[in-house]
């Protein structure tokens, strides 16, 4: 069910896809993203409302491409930026409820806002819902970032976060951006001690 | 659940085998081999590949040339009626055939000082002349038990598109279902993707296989264009994890169908299997592919043993 000639950013950018489980430093090149935002418990209504639409939206533009014979891509995975509004350290202190969110999927850079255009009329006309219009065409630029595999269930981040820390330190660098995660593992298929996720800070020389 | 034992399934294979012996110059419909013993026809030929370690066709090939391997002993006949009689319409063929198997030629194992030569089967089923008695060894693979599940299924609503045509070429039916799927945001994380496959690849030719393409969905969606609707039948099913290429599923039917089954003595439903693809074929490696192939199963609770 596959051709060779698919375009794939995961694996175009091993670099940034393929992360060890200790901590290493990366650079994140600059890239598209489509994006939504919320706030919300993770894996609580809005949440998946929001997820509903990115998904919907990726698949498509993506297929909309493919049937009129343009450049055929797979949709990347589900990636997330998370923030407290107290700061990094605010996580534990916030109730889930307040947490905020954009989550993302990268997308090939021959996407423009005319294929998202298409896409929200698409499914508009099918009666989907019209939060499908809060996906944004985004790019992202995180620079030097230390990054690590976190193997487990997502509530135990925090350990993996310290190590990263403890390493950003050292190296005399500080975090100076939002908490990025890449899921690799599908939570509803893999069970939570062996879900794999990439978490992603970014730096900056202290 | 109370499985009916291995040994009625070797017994209900030895009538097929017999069956076989006793008319090797007749045309032998799959399905009429089924019939004498019961078995389910959309499973059979996997069933007897598993039991009996060779193909039907290949089956009755061997016999007949071990057949034709006795006249050339035992008569003066001519190697190009002996050929005609094991089912060759040449000299040609019939002696390609006989040393692919025997390693000589037809003349050469006449005129050889050698008694009726026997390469050894798994199954030990030779050419009988007599055509009744017929030793039988299920053919059992090594290795490690397969994994297998039973599991209760409930009837599953699904949006599909039919492909007609070889298996490798399903890709495209694929497409044309997710452009469909897209923009009425089915394609989800969760999404259960399924494909049905009404016909055994080595029985049916490729470009006459049936396989449905098809999205879970719920009861909202209506037929659409070339996009079906139709309900996979509940009930109790065997489930077996497939991992790797999907070109290498038939392996593991076979083993599923012809050798757990029978080993178990689980009666295969008539009725076809299903795959579900557990990840994305474009974004996944063919070696990290993860498929859940679902066989259908008599169920025994509803049946006096």
């Amino acid at each position: 069910m596959s051709k060779p000639e698919k375009i794939d950013l995961c694996k175009q950018h091993k670099d940034e896809y393929v992360t060890p489980t200790k901590p290493v430093l990366i650079e994140a090149k600059p890239a598209p993203y489509l994006a939504i935002e919320g706030m919300g418990e993770p894996g609580g209504e809005v949440f998946q409302d929001r997820i509903g639409a990115l998904y919907s939206m990726a698949f498509t533009i993506k297929m909309t491409r493919k049937f009129e014979g343009r450049q055929d891509y797979a949709v990347g995975k589900l990636e997330a930026q998370w923030w407290a509004e107290g700061g990094p350290d605010d996580f534990s202190k916030t109730p889930k409820s307040q947490w905020r969110w954009k989550l993302l999927i990268r997308t090939p850079e021959f996407i423009t806002q005319a294929d998202l255009d298409k896409a929200v009329a698409a499914l508009t006309k099918k009666g989907k819902s019209p939060t499908v219009k809060q996906v944004r065409l985004e790019t992202i630029a995180e620079g030097r970032c230390v990054q690590m595999l976190h193997v487990g269930p997502y509530d135990r981040e925090g350990e993996t976060v310290a190590q990263m820390l403890a390493f950003a330190e050292k190296q005399g660098l500080k975090c100076h951006g939002l908490h990025h995660e890449i899921y690799l593992s599908d939570p509803r298929r893999v069970p939570p001690e062996r879900l794999k996720t990439i978490l992603r800070l970014p730096v900056t020389k202290s | 659940m109370k499985p009916v034992t291995a040994q009625i399934y070797e017994e209900r294979m030895l009538r097929v085998l017999v069956h076989i012996q006793q008319r090797l110059d007749e045309e032998m419909p799959l399905a009429e081999l089924a019939r004498v013993a019961y078995f389910s026809p959309y499973h059979f030929h996997r069933i007897f590949r598993g039991m009996v370690g060779e193909s039907v066709k290949g089956h009755i090939r061997r016999l007949r040339l071990e057949r034709a391997a006795m006249h050339l002993k035992q008569t003066r006949r001519p190697v190009t009626r002996i050929a005609f009689e094991a089912g060759y319409e040449t000299h040609e063929s019939f002696t390609r055939a006989f040393r692919d198997w025997f390693s000589m030629s037809p003349s050469q194992f006449r005129k050889a000082h050698r008694s009726l030569l026997r390469k050894r089967v798994p199954s030990g089923v030779h050419f009988n002349p007599g055509g009744t008695r017929v030793a039988f060894h299920p053919f059992r693979k090594g290795g490690e038990p397969m994994k297998v599940e039973i599991k209760e299924m409930r009837p599953m609503r699904v949006a599909f598109v039919r492909h007609v045509g070889p298996y490798d070429e399903v890709a495209a039916t694929w497409e044309r279902l997710m452009t469909w799927a897209a923009p009425r945001g089915l394609i989800q994380p969760g999404a259960m993707f399924l494909g049905l496959c009404h016909d055994d690849p080595e029985v049916t030719p490729q470009e006459k296989i049936r396989y449905d393409a098809c999205i879970a969905v719920d009861e909202s969606f209506q037929p659409n264009g070339e996009v079906g609707v139709q309900e996979i039948a509940g009930g109790t099913y065997a489930v077996t994890t497939h991992f790797g290429p999907y070109s290498k599923l038939g392996e593991t039917y076979a083993a599923l169908c012809g050798q757990w089954a029978p080993q178990g003595g689980y009666e295969i439903r008539s009725a076809p299997c299903f795959e579900i693809y557990l990840n994305d074929p474009n974004s996944t490696d063919p070696e990290d592919l993860v498929t859940d192939i679902y066989m259908p199963l008599e169920d025994y609770r509803h049946v006096k043993a």
